[in-house]
């Protein structure tokens, strides 16, 4: 298949690094309180790092056709799904689960990578077996045992956040992949009783649902987190309390640089500075939606619609916890939240998508 | 191409749904930024912000003349930050250093400074000495404020009226409750931020609300006058060791208390070191059955009711039959036979006065008990008062009218009676007794001025005024003749009762001795209770209270300059040369008591000193030839003499501190050298006399880094 190469969707790439930007901003102010006596620059260091990093990785993935991609797809998908066993077994634990693996110059987090690599495994398969999807034995099972395996390992860590995403993302995917109605009711009901027999496994999940829904009743345990994240948007007002003037991340938010940094945000640069992070997000939405209807082939559009739906489902569980629409679970703000690999896997997914964009609209 | 309609549809859909998604995250966050975003805003503020309590200082409690009795002065409390203190990582060190400065255990100070609070007190109102050492050490985490502290300049001096109050400036007794909320003033506050850990930010904002300082009373005591109440009451426990004593002095034509005490009392600067008991003011708190004095009330009803007239004779046989019952005269058979009411009312004589209760009938009795405030609060601006306990007029039996005609079976409290009579005093006017006269605010101004205040008319006041002429003659020639002062037309009436056992039934042994006087009669400006419970050795009330009461009143009314009336001469009967007395005021005792006895004058020596501290009447004062003059070697009591003052701890103060604190006290004081106040003579806690010399020496001010809050 020989297709003409036009431009790259130039507004999805400057919307991504005006996130870029917003995000290194936001880490070093949210940050450089917490590590003010030994380094406040230690934060930011690392993101700006990981940032370039990301940057080159993806004008590497703008120049990689897509469709090149396709050979590699199941083994980057092995090896994706071998870490994530293996950092059960080798892992480091932080705060009580098992997200990274020590590389000894870095960590990486696993459950990211299979973020990205799961969208490229289902867009692949999925657009080979085309309306086979619609047979459940035959088309839909596999995939959904597929994700069970997956969301299991990585509920095993355990981390609700990116597990929900994934899932989200892959049955978006089959949807659009034509998936049939009654199977994603079915779909539906048993993914609710799934997440709710995980909430009452674990009591910690539970007392995010109730800390969730009243947080005040619980303002120094489960509702501590909501509440001083509203504080945080609260005291922001409509312009906010200036650049680097937060309370909240003088320690009384804790994740403040990264699950909750779309507060420290909000306290800092009020509604107007949230409400250009959702617009940057919506116009990520739009143009990678529209980069997956105008795609040529069906691999392009799924890997489009599967990059886009990723990064912004991902952005709307963040700020849905921290405005407390959502229960709270640890999900990280694409771009902007602290964190190398997720920072790194969110350019790639850029990368694609914009190589993708290359070949659409150009019919 | 492959792409299938079908497929768009779905993608356009998921497209639609995060839009959704989105701008009910927009709508959230609208909610959460405007609608709850001011009181989000108030909380976490809320959170931030530590008050640091900055206290107002107490306002200043004078007498009647602008002297002061309870004054707030500024003291050093120190407090730990414990997150700092953790943060230096010396806490054993710290707590060492500090348990050393200020003397206490250092394992308690430990347990302070390591608290999980953002802030910990620990110590207050430390001496000058010692917050000066703490302060020199420069101990990371902690620091002091300026904390005012009262201060009692007379101590024990109405220690039962003034009260005291505690260490968070609040009032716990006397005057200093019941006027706490104008003395007590509004704190203000520092605000400082602070981050989740307890440490400050550093470029925290910080709100700093000036406390506004109480408001300054008036007493209507006059400090004089309660000198010489203190005085005569030292005397009377010196003389017959009571279990209790006390006195009240009363304006009888305002209701204003001049003095107030008893005995045993308590420091106000140090009460915590007295038992509780002794804080107790009893003459407002306890009721007593009065006893003869009470008989003031019988006769001041009896003859405004017109059932007796001044000339109708009795007849005393040693007791008195009421029904079955038989009341005896304290004086046995054969009693005190024939006699006139005014001579009955001189010998106290029970039948007359159990005569004149059944005439009045329990109607006409009850009316004037209540009519002179028996039986509920004289409503004295003072914690506690009781409201004492009547027979109840319902059950009341002739037996019972008997008995309360002569003072028993009810009980009443001394501040009662000394109303009541004042009433008496007072053409018949029953006043509210006040203990306040004005309240100044912290500018100086005067923004209350407590009237007298006329509660009824109980008696007419020719009633009154033949009630003043009996009682004169009670004091002229009957049982108060202990009670007569040179000079004055002194009327009053004795009392002894026998106190109630608890259980029932009087004591055999146990009494409460009482003089209940006026003076002069003709122009009251006095009135005055002297009440002694349970004295050693004789117990009536005309020797173990009148002569309190002679001394009080004598001594009072040339402090306040009221003029004799009565000229020796009328009472002697003899022609004698009139002199001007010299001042004798600094000379010695001996030398005084000659010159005096040369001028053929009798003397008082009163105390036990070689040098005349102070003498009555005052120098020049014109006097006749054996007319008696009154020689003070100790307790000096009168207008612009000397009185003794407490001297504080002037240690770390400045110039202004000093001037400030000196002018409050009446002293004068002298510098050598400049800085802050290191040493000082005489050292704090001696007595000198107002106006005397204070002498400071002051130096550099220790250079200390520890943080000032106070401001």
């Amino acid at each position: 298949m020989r297709l003409k190469k036009g431009t790259p969707d130039l507004l999805l790439f400057f919307v991504t690094m005006v996130l870029l930007a917003i995000g290194i901003v936001m880490v070093f102010s949210a940050s450089y309180y917490d590590t003010l006596e030994n380094d406040p620059y230690f934060y930011v260091r690392k993101q700006l790092t990981w940032g370039l990093i990301g940057l080159v990785a993806m004008f590497v993935m703008m120049k990689i056709d897509y469709f090149r991609l396709k050979p590699y797809v199941n083994i980057i998908f092995a090896m994706s799904f071998l870490l994530l066993i293996l950092v059960l077994i080798i892992g480091e634990e932080h705060h009580g689960s098992t997200r990274w693996i020590d590389l000894g110059f870095t960590n990486v987090q696993p459950s990211e990578i299979m973020k990205l690599c799961m969208v490229l495994f289902l867009a692949s398969k999925l657009s080979q077996i085309g309306p086979r999807i619609k047979n459940f034995s035959s088309g839909l099972a596999p995939y959904l045992l597929l994700l069970c395996v997956v969301g299991g390992l990585i509920m095993k860590e355990p981390d609700l956040g990116t597990a929900l995403s994934i899932v989200g993302t892959a049955v978006v995917l089959l949807i659009v992949a034509g998936m049939r109605l009654k199977h994603f009711a079915f779909l539906g009901v048993a993914g609710m009783g799934a997440v709710a027999a995980l909430i009452y496994q674990e009591t910690y999940r539970l007392k995010r649902i109730t800390g969730w829904w009243d947080p005040w009743a619980y303002p120094s345990t489960e509702g501590y987190q909501a509440i001083n994240s509203l504080y945080a948007l609260g005291s922001g007002g409509f312009f906010g309390m200036g650049l680097g003037n937060s309370r909240q991340k003088l320690d009384f938010l804790p994740e403040q640089h990264t699950d909750f940094i779309f507060a420290i945000l909000g306290e800092e640069l009020g509604f107007v500075g949230c409400f250009l992070v959702i617009l940057l997000f919506f116009l990520i939405a739009w143009r990678g939606y529209r980069i997956a209807l105008t795609c040529p082939d069906v691999f392009g559009s799924l890997l489009a619609t599967g990059i886009t739906t990723m990064i912004v489902l991902q952005a709307f569980m963040n700020m849905g916890v921290v405005t407390g629409l959502l229960p709270i679970t640890g999900i990280s703000l694409p771009f902007i939240s602290y964190g190398g690999s997720s920072l790194l896997f969110s350019m790639l997914g850029v990368g694609i998508l914009l190589n993708v964009s290359r070949y659409s609209n150009n019919l | 191409m492959s792409n299938s309609i079908k497929m768009k549809k779905q993608i356009g859909y998921i497209f639609l749904t995060i839009v959704i998604m989105l701008i009910a995250l927009v709508i959230r966050l609208f909610w959460v930024q405007f609608v709850m975003g001011e009181e989000l805003r108030q909380k976490a503020f809320a959170v931030r912000f530590r008050n640091v309590e900055v206290k107002a200082k107490r306002g200043i409690i004078y007498d009647t003349k602008g002297r002061s009795l309870a004054i707030s002065i500024s003291t050093d409390s120190f407090y730990a930050i414990p997150a700092q203190v953790k943060k230096s990582k010396k806490e054993k060190d710290i707590a060492n250093k500090i348990a050393g400065a200020l003397d206490i255990d250092e394992n308690d100070v430990l347990n302070k400074i390591t608290k999980s609070q953002a802030f910990v007190w620990i110590q207050r109102h430390v001496p000058e000495e010692k917050a000066q050492k703490l302060k020199s050490l420069e101990l990371p985490g902690i620091s002091f404020v300026e904390e005012p502290e009262r201060f009692y300049p007379k101590d024990k001096l109405l220690a039962n009226v003034l009260g005291f109050s505690g260490i968070d400036n609040q009032g716990l007794n006397g005057v200093e409750i019941s006027y706490d909320k104008v003395l007590r003033g509004i704190s203000g506050t520092i605000m400082v931020e602070y981050d989740a850990k307890g440490q400050e930010i550093p470029d925290a904002l910080q709100k700093y609300v000036a406390p506004q300082d109480g408001n300054s009373i008036y007493l209507t005591i006059d400090e004089t006058i309660q000198y010489i109440v203190e005085r005569e009451l030292d005397e009377i426990v010196k003389v017959s060791n009571p279990k209790k004593a006390g006195a009240i002095v009363m304006d009888p034509k305002t209701g204003r208390i001049l003095a107030m005490a008893m005995r045993p009392t308590f420091s106000s600067n140090d009460y915590q070191n007295y038992d509780q008991s002794l804080w107790r003011n009893f003459l407002i708190s306890d009721a007593y059955e009065p006893g003869s004095t009470f008989k003031t009330v019988t006769m001041s009803g009896a003859l405004d009711e017109g059932v007796v007239k001044l000339n109708d004779r009795f007849y005393c046989g040693g007791f008195i039959k009421v029904g079955k019952e038989k009341i005896k005269c304290w004086k046995l058979s054969p009693g005190h036979g024939s006699q006139t009411f005014v001579e009955g009312v001189q010998n106290s004589c029970n039948p007359v006065f159990v005569t004149l209760g059944l005439r009045e009938g329990v109607d006409v009795f009850y009316r004037y008990l209540y009519g002179f405030g028996f039986g509920k609060k004289t409503g004295i601006e003072l914690p506690g008062e009781a409201i004492g306990i009547l027979v109840g007029k319902k059950r009341c039996k002739e037996i019972d009218l008997a008995t309360m005609s002569i003072g028993q079976a009810n009980a009443v409290t001394p501040i009662q009676l000394v109303t009541a009579c004042a009433a008496m005093a007072n053409d018949g006017k029953l006043m509210k007794p006040q203990i306040v006269e004005k309240i100044q605010d912290n500018k100086g101004n005067i923004v209350k001025t407590v009237e007298p205040e006329v509660v009824r008319q109980v008696i007419a006041p020719e009633t009154a005024h033949q009630v003043m002429d009996i009682l004169e003659l009670v004091v002229s020639n009957g049982t108060g003749k202990n009670a007569y002062v040179e000079g004055y037309r002194v009327g009053g009436k004795t009392g002894t009762a026998q106190k109630i056992i608890p259980g029932g039934g009087y004591s055999k042994t146990e009494y409460v001795g009482s003089f209940l006087g006026v003076a002069p009669v003709n122009d009251p400006k006095l009135v005055c209770l002297v009440v002694v419970d349970t004295p050693e050795g004789i117990y009536y009330g005309g020797t173990v209270a009148a002569p309190a009461f002679r001394n009080i009143i004598r001594d009072s009314l040339r402090y306040l300059q009221v003029p004799a009336q009565v000229e020796p001469d009328k009472i002697s009967g003899n022609n004698k040369e009139s002199l001007y007395l010299p001042n004798l005021v600094g000379s010695n005792i001996k030398d005084a008591v000659n010159t005096l006895a040369n001028n053929k004058i009798k003397v008082d020596v009163l105390g036990d000193g070689t040098t005349v501290k102070m003498q009555l009447p005052l120098a020049n004062t014109k006097v006749l030839e054996g007319s008696k003059v009154v020689l003070y070697t100790s307790v000096p009591a009168g207008d612009g003499e000397p009185e003794l003052i407490v001297i504080p701890d002037l240690t770390g103060k400045n110039v202004g501190e000093v001037k400030e604190l000196t002018k409050m006290l009446n002293l004068n004081f002298k510098i050598r050298g400049s800085g802050i106040v290191i040493r000082q003579e005489p050292e704090p806690g001696e007595r000198v006399q107002v106006g005397g010399e204070l002498m400071v020496f002051m130096g550099p001010k220790l250079e200390n880094s520890v943080q000032q809050l106070g401001p």
